[in-house]
């Protein structure tokens, strides 16, 4: 008799919370940036329980760059060669890769942590309450950008100061302030890329072959070890889709001769305020249309 | 099945042992293994273009500093001026490598995921059965993904293979695989310890492919890694496998390879059978198996 009265007191208060509460006053938005940002915080207080984590992916892209290093040294000696200075308008192949690399590592880090988001949270068991929570998807995938880009930019400076030391290369910070403006719009561009991901990976579900294929194709079309002059012309097309190629090419000269024709700098600001905007209508195009036809399946916790 | 069928046939499992029934449950774990791939059609799209991809940036920056695909610096380091040739090789092995370090070695990682390790483990096999039959999978994967990269290098990038030279180079093959499977072993017990294993495979693996004269010679490394990559089987592996394709039978300098690669075996399957009978027991002991 008591609990039935005090099952009948909280149906009663649950109903009257729901009444005055968030729920019933909830309208669908485009964006909910208080969602974004408790994701972001979440995302971040899990990385620091694995802080060897940030430090190890600052340091293991070394002794994937060093092969690349080694081969260049074996095949032309080290350090130069002329073919190299004629085609790059660099003289040191290892100055000119080791600041491609740092780029790089964003570009990783959008196509592995962005995309593959929610597969993790599949993983953990939280995939289905976070997509019957009432706010935008679009918040928790930026919330997760977020903080993947905290993340990414400190395991991408331990990259560079140690590649830097121990390849004894070193960069100008005359203009580093157009330096972070290209960073930054890159960044946020890749975001719609690691949008599209996300989409992908809900409907395609293993992550680890569509991502790696990916990364794979994106790395070889990108100026990254090497310039982009020796690619066949549909290939270096194709490089000037991605959002980071323009930022690779401005970012090398800003940080190696330290000046840039303004012109051909705002220029480039355009390009990539345009493949933003583009990256970004189709990352979420493809993620709502991911996420309806999981949906529609039923195959959202599937594996 | 009735209950006298369903006993007998468990009498008859639990008789079961002896060589040829090991490698009959060790083919049964490869097969089950390219089911579990081909069920994600995009494994397939993945196997077929990955080896094509892996090379494509190698051959990308050595274009970038040599020009051409000859050079002659390359030459006074290697022997040869065909530098193309020298690293599709190189990193068609290299392919084969990685396959059996990351898939043979995060094998029970894998199955402790999918919540089928203690099924696996109680099933009356042999413990180490368990990674050779994984082994086995890795290296039909693997293989065949040394002889897709292989076609692709001679097809479109100008790669000159001697014919004479591969069933010789098969041989190095097998050689490699014990060697291998020796540090396959010892990855396969951080794993079964430490658990989420990948970081130290990632770390493990790509020293062992760092000091590796996989797509240059180990003259250009520092003098103390050099010395520490004439210890690994995957360097006297790549060595002798290039120089049979390159070469033929009659490659220079093959039968000290050969000779090194047999010493290191013994050691390194030794060191990693005794490493994984003992950790896999402490580990039970323990009752960690199934930890995450």
């Amino acid at each position: 008799m008591m609990q039935t009265r005090e099952s009948l007191r909280s149906a009663d208060e649950e109903r009257e919370e729901l009444e005055n509460g968030y729920l019933t006053d909830f309208q669908p938005r485009m964006m909910d940036w208080n969602a974004s940002r408790i994701f972001a915080v979440k995302n971040i207080r899990i990385a620091i329980r694995y802080p060897t984590n940030v430090l190890i992916w600052g340091l293991l892209p070394i002794l994937w760059l060093a092969p690349y290093l080694l081969m260049m040294t074996a095949v032309a000696g080290p350090g130069t060669s002329e073919y190299f200075s004629e085609v790059s308008g660099f003289s040191d192949f290892l100055q000119f890769a080791v600041i491609g690399w740092f780029i790089f590592k964003y570009i990783d880090a959008s196509i592995w942590s962005i995309g593959n988001n929610f597969r993790w949270e599949q993983f953990s068991g939280t995939l289905e309450p976070l997509f019957v929570t009432p706010v935008p998807r679009i918040s928790i995938l930026l919330g997760a950008a977020f903080s993947d880009t905290v993340q990414t930019t400190i395991s991408a400076f331990i990259l560079l100061f140690t590649a830097m030391a121990l390849f004894g290369v070193s960069y100008t910070l005359v203009a580093v302030g157009p330096i972070i403006v290209i960073m930054l719009l890159m960044i946020i561009a890749f975001y719609g890329f690691g949008f599209m991901l996300a989409g992908m990976i809900l409907v395609f579900k293993d992550p680890s072959v569509l991502t790696e294929l990916i990364n794979n194709a994106v790395f070889t079309v990108s100026p990254i070890t090497y310039p982009l002059q020796v690619l066949p012309a549909p290939a270096r097309f194709a490089a000037y889709l991605i959002p980071s190629t323009i930022a690779i090419v401005v970012i090398r000269d800003l940080a190696i001769i330290g000046t840039y024709d303004l012109f051909l700098f705002l220029q480039s600001i355009a390009l990539m305020c345009g493949i933003l905007i583009f990256f970004w209508a189709v990352g979420i195009g493809v993620f709502n249309y991911g996420e309806k036809w999981t949906k529609e399946r039923g195959s959202m916790g599937g594996f | 099945m009735t209950q006298t069928e369903s006993s007998s046939l468990h009498e008859k499992m639990m008789k079961r042992g002896g060589l040829r029934a090991e490698l009959r449950a060790a083919n049964a774990l490869s097969i089950k293994q390219w089911r579990v791939e081909f069920s994600y059609p995009l494994s397939v799209l993945y196997f077929i273009v990955m080896p094509f991809l892996w090379f494509l940036p190698m051959l990308l920056a050595g274009t970038a500093v040599a020009g051409s695909p000859t050079s002659s610096v390359f030459g006074t380091y290697t022997g040869t001026t065909d530098w193309v040739t020298y690293i599709a090789i190189g990193s068609a092995f290299s392919g084969l490598a990685m396959s059996l370090f990351w898939g043979t070695g995060m094998a029970f990682r894998r199955e402790q995921n999918v919540g089928t390790l203690e099924t696996l483990m109680t099933t009356p096999i042999r413990r180490d059965t368990i990674v050779w039959g994984t082994m086995l999978h890795n290296v039909q994967h693997g293989g065949l993904g040394v002889i897709l990269q292989l076609i692709f290098s001679v097809l479109f990038f100008g790669a000159t293979l001697n014919l004479w030279g591969v069933f010789p180079a098969l041989g190095i093959v097998v050689l490699a695989v014990i060697g291998m499977q020796g540090i396959v072993f010892a990855l396969t017990c951080i794993v079964l310890l430490a658990k989420q294993g990948w970081m130290i495979i990632e770390v493990v693996s790509e020293v062992f492919l760092i000091i590796a004269p996989i797509s240059y010679p180990i003259v250009v490394l520092p003098p103390i890694l050099q010395y520490v990559s004439l210890a690994s089987p995957l360097t006297w592996s790549v060595d002798a496998f290039r120089s049979f394709l390159m070469y033929g039978f009659l490659a220079p300098g093959i039968i000290q390879a050969v000779a090194a690669l047999l010493i290191i075996d013994i050691l390194f399957i030794v060191v990693g059978s005794l490493l994984f009978k003992y950790t896999e027991r402490y580990v039970r002991a323990q009752g960690a198996l199934s930890q995450f």
